[in-house]
């Protein structure tokens, strides 16, 4: 998969699976048949953890497309007209951003296969990830935003535009570290020094950690999310899982919204349930900040917003949450209606993330 | 100013002096200072009334006759005037009636009869006769010609202002080509600013009689309105007057016309539905009201202090002991028998108590002992009363009453009755409400408790319902007529029995049917829908409304909607705003039937017409011009309720329209985006053409008609889509001869054969067409009986 030689011939089964389904619609249409195509209905409701996995992958509820409504014929037409600009990007060997694909119907002959907007396009390639099974990767299709950056003691060889580089994460790069690129399947590992994986939520703390050396001192790979990760960050650190066999750990604020991008990381999205298997690292491990520590450390915090207790109730009945861990934390912090950010560990000084808390978590973990 | 006040006690002079100016004056002459009363208050507006009056006649001589009318009217100008010319082929008119049909006003044969027709004062055409005279000089000439008559009477007259009577200057016969029928001409000052109304007015008068034919021909159009169909309106019969419909004055009128000696009969041979049972109830009431009924007791009771029996026996002198004492059994036993008595039932009691005792002893009772014997019994019976009053008081409130209150009540009820100068009891329904209303009012000024007015009503009732009619007969018929208050209260009596609607036959609505086709003949519209209700009565007047309404098509889309308004199938074409019919359109609201209303009050838009019609023997209108139809509540009601109809039936048709549109909409997006999906398709998958027929007739559920040709076979295959049957008219037209298909009509035509099936296709199902034609023919196919929107033709 991440070898080199084999980037063609999955070039050429991306193509061939789009027009398999084009032409389930041709027989469709020549057997007299209503045009239609089935997608598992992508909402909470409709996940489920598959046991073997460890991961949540989408139920058996699904919704369907056809032709028989004005709405459902104009999307099956939008699809189509997709499928036929992926397989000819795929055949020509050139890439696009998901926005560019949005920009890109404009110049379609029919206005009706136009998108009206970029959640319109963006959902499309979803559902044709999910009806074709190839990842949209593999369509060659990036999204806008590039993915996280990485600091420690890892080295690996890139396949650029510009031919291959070899980079290690510390001693190659500068105080920023190294960008990941979109399609982290081009990416070899070739060594590392590591202990452990941290996935930093904000690049505040990102900093902080790189700045205190900690990424040295504790033989960490720091992996920085920035917010909501993306694809490729959230593939990058299963690899470094998977491959490496390096225990993950994720930083984050203390709040609902920070759960989630853990959840994300470790049990998978709602939104790309299809692809749990390949993104989710279900062994990532919680380290805080935690409504606990919130009570523990005394913290500095802010209120609980109303939409925050929502976000937090929401998440007690969220299948990924239904943990005696989760349920505890996500209780104790609606009962103390607080929350807290990683920078509020600051209030105990600038050290005291790297040399107190950080150190006592992992112990706590069993990490260090 | 003078005063005349103050010259009175000088002498009789003023009233003198006044009387030389009083002087009775000739309703012509009425007519000639009051023109625009009749609707000849102008030029233009003189032109439309004549037309219309001439017409209106025309109509109605002809649809007596039973006879299809066919009319002629012509309007020429005429140096400084302008001829009208009116024709009609109605039976004609005889010698001897024709100068008084035209030439003497309020001579007809309508006024009398309630029986619905156009015309109804007689007023009409001879009005039109006399405006010409007057603005002309120039007489009206009339020419009628009656079936079977060689030759037609000719006559050109005026009307005398000063008696009413005709003046003849041309009496001769003539020939005429009709058979028989009407000419009138007359020349008068008019202009043609009115031509929009004069247009209406003969357009909306064929809508109305579709069984018509017009032709109208006026200085710069000519139009011709043809027959839509043959049937004539029905025949109306003529109708006594309804018992709820008259008023005092002619009724007092028609006691002194009538043959009959009893109410009863007067009743019975004067009105329409009144028969012996409903003159009986009549009459019930009647008596009620001119007597007032008897208060019934119930007869002393066993505890009470009162002895019927004792009383007779005192008041009854010298008739034996043993007679007498029989005598006072025999009444006391029969009053005791009796939940309650009434002084005429005790009369009767003591005279059959007499007579038996008499045949029995041999002694004779006569007048006066019996009379004693009743007042003593009668004084008996009253004992109780106010024990009496207090039940029936008890009966009639509530119970939460206190108890003092009700007792209070009651005494002073009973003391009413006990005052009353008629020892007997006897009082009408008011005297009673009386008693009770100031027995209340006592009660709430002494005792502070009021009982509401339902509690008194209820009072009231209760005891009227337990008094007797009383058996004296009711006034004659000449007794009635010479007392107004008496004639007030046998007209009291008729309204208030329940007597059935009067008949309808004396009314003809245009129906349905025929209010459709009328519309359908002048408005270019896609939908029509009409409404006729039953008939309801206002006044003792049955009256039928019928309301039609035309919708779409070449009706303009802009602006208000047109409203046709018709009295007895005349057109209405002034005073619009006055109308009761418009004021019911106004307060409809209109969307929601499916037209716009701005504000959601007041004349809708869109493109529509409503049509509203009003046949009675009697048409309330706002005017003697006959314009406008005067605001009464129980026709607007039914305009409102025929509107409705109508209007339902329209939002059905706009809303299956709208949801066709939709569906059609959806088809137009579908037929556009599928074949564009089948062709990427093809690229794509770079496989063959694609057909999207039965994709998209499975989407739409319609029906698909296709053509299969394999060398010179030919197959037309209809397959339903749809969810009910579908029975399509296919008919191929083929170039060269297809020789005698199986199921299929063929008709040659001009070298083109008709190849026509028709299939019934269930739902789901397919049926196969087939026939054999040689190579390189021609195809066209058409297929009908299924609605475009739910076609795919494909062939």
């Amino acid at each position: 998969m991440s070898s080199d030689s084999d980037i063609p011939r999955q070039d050429e089964l991306a193509r061939e699976r789009l027009i398999d389904l084009a032409a389930e619609f041709y027989d469709q249409f020549a057997a007299g048949e209503v045009p239609s195509m089935q997608i598992p209905t992508r909402t909470k409701s409709n996940i489920e953890y598959d046991e073997e996995k460890g991961v949540w992958v989408y139920g058996d509820r699904h919704s369907t497309r056809s032709a028989n409504t004005v709405g459902g014929a104009q999307k099956l037409l939008k699809a189509i007209y997709v499928i036929d600009f992926l397989q000819n990007q795929l055949e020509e060997n050139r890439s696009s951003t998901l926005r560019e694909l949005y920009y890109l119907s404009e110049s379609w002959d029919l206005d009706a296969a136009q998108f009206n907007s970029q959640d319109e396009s963006n959902g499309l390639i979803e559902d044709l990830e999910i009806v074709s099974h190839v990842k949209r990767e593999d369509f060659h299709m990036r999204p806008e935003e590039s993915g996280a950056k990485v600091m420690g003691p890892l080295l690996i060889r890139e396949q650029t535009n510009r031919g291959e580089r070899e980079i290690h994460c510390q001693d190659d790069v500068g105080q920023g570290g190294y960008q990941i690129p979109n399609n982290v399947d081009t990416v070899e590992f070739l060594d590392h020094d590591a202990d452990f994986v941290m996935a930093v939520e904000t690049g505040g703390m990102r900093d902080r950690l790189v700045e205190n050396g900690f990424d040295e001192d504790y033989r960490c790979i720091v992996v920085h999310l920035g917010g909501q990760p993306a694809r490729a960050t959230r593939r990058l650190t299963k690899r470094l899982h998977d491959e490496l066999d390096l225990p993950v750990t994720v930083f984050t604020d203390g709040d609902p919204w920070s759960y989630r991008i853990f959840g994300s990381i470790s049990y998978g999205s709602i939104k790309s349930a299809h692809l749990s298997e390949y993104l989710a690292t279900p062994q990532a491990q919680f380290i805080g900040i935690q409504p606990s520590d919130i009570v523990e450390y005394d913290l500095p915090t802010d209120p609980l917003s109303d939409s925050d207790v929502n976000a937090l109730r929401s998440e007690l009945e969220d299948p990924r949450f239904q943990t005696d861990y989760w349920r505890e934390q996500i209780e104790l912090q609606l009962d103390i209606n607080k929350k807290a950010e990683q920078q509020a560990l600051a209030s105990r000084g600038l050290d005291f993330v790297t040399d107190t808390y950080l150190p006592e978590r992992l112990e706590e973990m069993g990490i260090v | 100013m003078t005063s005349y006040q103050s010259e009175l006690g000088g002498g009789g002079d003023v009233a003198e002096e006044l009387a030389k100016g009083q002087r009775a004056i000739s309703i012509a002459e009425f007519f000639e200072k009051n023109k625009h009363m009749l609707g000849f208050d102008s030029g233009a507006r003189g032109l439309v009334t004549a037309v219309k009056e001439a017409v209106d006649n025309a109509l109605d001589a002809t649809e007596e006759a039973g006879i299809l009318p066919d009319i002629y009217v012509e309007i020429a100008e005429a140096g400084d005037y302008y001829r009208l010319v009116i024709e009609d082929n109605g039976p004609g008119i005889t010698r001897e009636q024709i100068p008084k049909v035209f030439g003497k006003l309020l001579y007809g044969s309508r006024f009398h009869a309630r029986e619905q027709s156009r015309g109804q004062q007689g007023i009409g055409i001879s009005a039109a006769v006399l405006y010409s005279q007057l603005t002309s000089g120039k007489p009206a000439k009339i020419t009628s010609k009656t079936q079977g008559s060689s030759r037609a009477e000719y006559f050109e007259l005026i009307i005398d202002t000063d008696t009413n009577e005709p003046e003849i200057s041309v009496e001769d016969t003539t020939t005429w080509e009709r058979p028989h029928g009407t000419r009138i001409e007359l020349e008068m000052e008019a202009n043609m600013r009115a031509r929009q109304q004069l247009h209406d007015y003969v357009k909306h008068t064929a809508v109305v009689n579709p069984h018509a034919r017009i032709e109208f021909r006026e200085p710069s159009e000519h139009l011709k309105y043809e027959r839509a169909t043959d049937e004539m309106p029905a025949e109306t019969t003529e109708i006594r007057p309804h018992p709820h419909g008259v008023e005092l004055g002619t009724l007092i009128k028609m006691l002194g016309a009538t043959d009959s000696y009893s109410v009863s009969g007067f009743l019975q041979s004067e009105f329409t539905r009144v028969g012996q049972k409903t003159a009986d109830s009549v009459v019930s009431n009647f008596r009620d009201r001119h007597y007032g009924r008897e208060m019934a007791w119930q007869p002393p009771q066993s505890h009470q202090d009162a002895d019927i029996e004792a009383a007779i026996t005192d008041a009854v002198n010298g008739k034996g002991k043993e007679a007498t004492a029989a005598f006072a059994a025999a009444v006391a036993d029969a009053v005791g028998g009796r939940d309650r008595v009434a002084h005429h039932e005790l009369v009767a009691v003591v005279e059959e108590a007499a007579d038996d005792v008499e045949a029995d002893s041999g002694v004779t009772f006569g007048d006066t002992v019996r009379e004693n014997a009743v007042d003593a019994a009668w004084r008996e019976v009253v004992v109780g009363r106010e024990a009496d009053c207090y039940r029936l008081v008890d009966d009639a409130t509530t119970s939460r009453k206190d108890d003092a209150a009700v007792e209070a009540l009651a005494r002073r009820v009973a003391t009413a009755f006990a005052n009353a100068e008629d020892a007997r009891d006897r009082l009408t329904h008011d005297t009673l409400s009386g008693y009770v209303q100031r027995a209340a009012e006592r009660t709430k000024e002494r005792d502070d408790v009021s009982f509401g007015e339902t509690a008194r009503e209820n009072v009231v009732e209760t005891f009227w319902s337990v008094a007797r009619s009383v058996p004296d007969d009711a006034p004659s018929v000449t007794e009635t007529e010479g007392d107004r208050d008496t004639a007030s209260e046998l007209l009291e009596a008729m309204r208030e029995t329940d007597i059935l609607a009067p008949p309808t036959d004396c009314l003809a609505p245009i129906t349905g049917g025929l209010v459709k086709a009328g519309l359908q003949k002048e408005y270019d519209a896609d939908f029509y829908a009409a409404a006729t209700r039953d008939a309801e009565v206002h006044g003792g007047d049955p009256f039928i409304v019928e309301a039609g309404i035309a919708y779409g098509g070449d009706l303009p889309a802009e602006g208000q909607v047109d409203v046709l308004r018709f009295a007895n199938r005349v057109p209405l074409v002034y005073q619009r705003g006055a109308c009761a019919s418009t004021d019911v359109v106004k307060r409809i609201n209109w969307r929601n039937y499916g037209l716009d209303q701005p504000g959601g009050s007041g004349m809708p838009n869109g493109p529509a017409v409503l049509m509203v019609h009003v046949a009675s023997t009697n048409v309330p209108f706002t005017s003697e011009s006959k314009d406008a139809i005067a605001n009464v509540p129980a026709i607007e009601d039914e305009i409102e309720l025929a509107l409705r109809e109508a209007a339902r039936e329209m939002k059905r048709y706009l809303n299956k329209r709208r949801s066709m549109e939709k569906r059609q909409r959806k088809q137009d997006v579908i037929a556009d985006i599928l074949p564009r999906m089948a062709d990427k398709l093809s690229e794509v998958t770079e496989r063959e053409e694609l057909h999207v027929g039965d994709s998209l007739a499975r989407i739409m559920n319609n029906v698909l008609v296709e053509r299969e040709v394999d060398g010179g076979h030919v197959k037309l295959v209809v397959r339903n889509f749809s969810d009910t049957n579908a029975e399509p008219d296919v008919t191929d037209i083929v170039g060269a001869d297809p020789g005698d298909p199986e199921g299929a009509q063929v008709v040659e035509m001009d070298g083109e054969w008709f190849v026509k099936w028709s299939p019934t296709v269930s739902s789901g199902e397919t049926a196969v067409l087939e026939y054999d034609v040689g190579d390189d023919t021609t195809f066209d196919i058409s297929v009908e009986g299924i609605e475009d929107a739910k076609l795919t033709v494909n062939a």
